[in-house]
């Protein structure tokens, strides 16, 4: 049981590297940071609960304080990247020229 | 159960990763989160589980399908890319294979639980700190970006 829930945690974190490495567009590069470390937080905590490591929870709270953090300040970069540029994908956003 | 609900944040992820539409691919998205959470407190951590709900799906999830909402965005078209499919395939393979040849460790670690008494005095102290600069650097990256996102709007107007 231990073995299947940490290979669907591998399965969620491959997936995230597949959508930051394929996509171009803002949002679902945000989707698949946010999976990565979902994929993290879930590895903490089936470890913590399967093998009694109790301080991966606290681990697990961190992890998730910062990806609190990091999908506010992505909200915020990409509303003021398509307010002010009008890019919806990071490849664009370099050049004034898009303003 | 567990099973059952892992299967669901899997296909949901996908989901939120293939649909086209900017929205539906948002609900998708914060329903793999709420199912997480249901998955937590499935493991007995119901304390990161209400956390995950509450705060992460229900707090910052929310309010950027509410920012979605009102910048109405559409994906722009992306071709597929099977070389980086391959390349997270072999990923997971690889990952897959190094973990169940390491898992017979793993259970003799699960006859013996470990329990740290001394959780918050040792060296627990060290990732709080590395925690906290990571969390002030994106902190401080927020407002610089936007900072030279306003800059840049101004200079285009005296332009």
């Amino acid at each position: 049981m231990f073995a299947i829930e940490m290979l669907f945690a591998f399965a969620l974190f491959t997936l995230g590297v597949y959508g930051v490495s394929s996509s171009r567009d803002f949002l679902r590069i945000f989707f698949s940071l946010e999976m990565l470390l979902n994929a993290v937080i879930m590895m903490l905590a089936t470890t913590a609960h399967y093998l009694g490591m109790t301080q991966n929870i606290v681990l697990a709270y961190m992890v998730m304080i910062l990806a609190t953090l990091e999908a506010a300040a992505g909200l915020l970069i990409f509303a003021a990247a398509n307010k002010i540029a009008k890019v919806l994908s990071p490849d664009e956003f370099k050049g004034e020229e898009h303003a | 159960m567990n099973i059952a609900l892992l299967s669901a944040v899997l296909l949901l992820a996908v989901g939120s990763l293939v649909i086209k539409k900017s929205v539906p691919a948002i609900i998708s998205f914060i329903l793999m989160m709420f199912i997480l959470g249901l998955y937590y407190i499935n493991l007995d951590a119901k304390m990161l589980g209400l956390f995950q709900i509450f705060i992460y799906t229900g707090g910052i999830m929310v309010l950027m399908l509410f920012g979605i909402t009102i910048i109405g965005v559409e994906f722009p078209k992306a071709k597929a890319k099977p070389f980086n499919a391959t390349v997270a395939f072999l990923l997971f393979v690889s990952i897959s294979a190094l973990f169940l040849r390491g898992i017979d460790t793993l259970t003799i670690a699960l006859k013996q639980p470990v329990e740290d008494v001394n959780l918050f005095s040792g060296e627990f102290s060290d990732f709080v700190i590395i925690f906290t600069l990571i969390a002030s650097s994106l902190l401080y990256a927020t407002v610089k970006m936007s900072s030279t996102l306003k800059a840049k709007k101004t200079r285009i107007k005296n332009v």
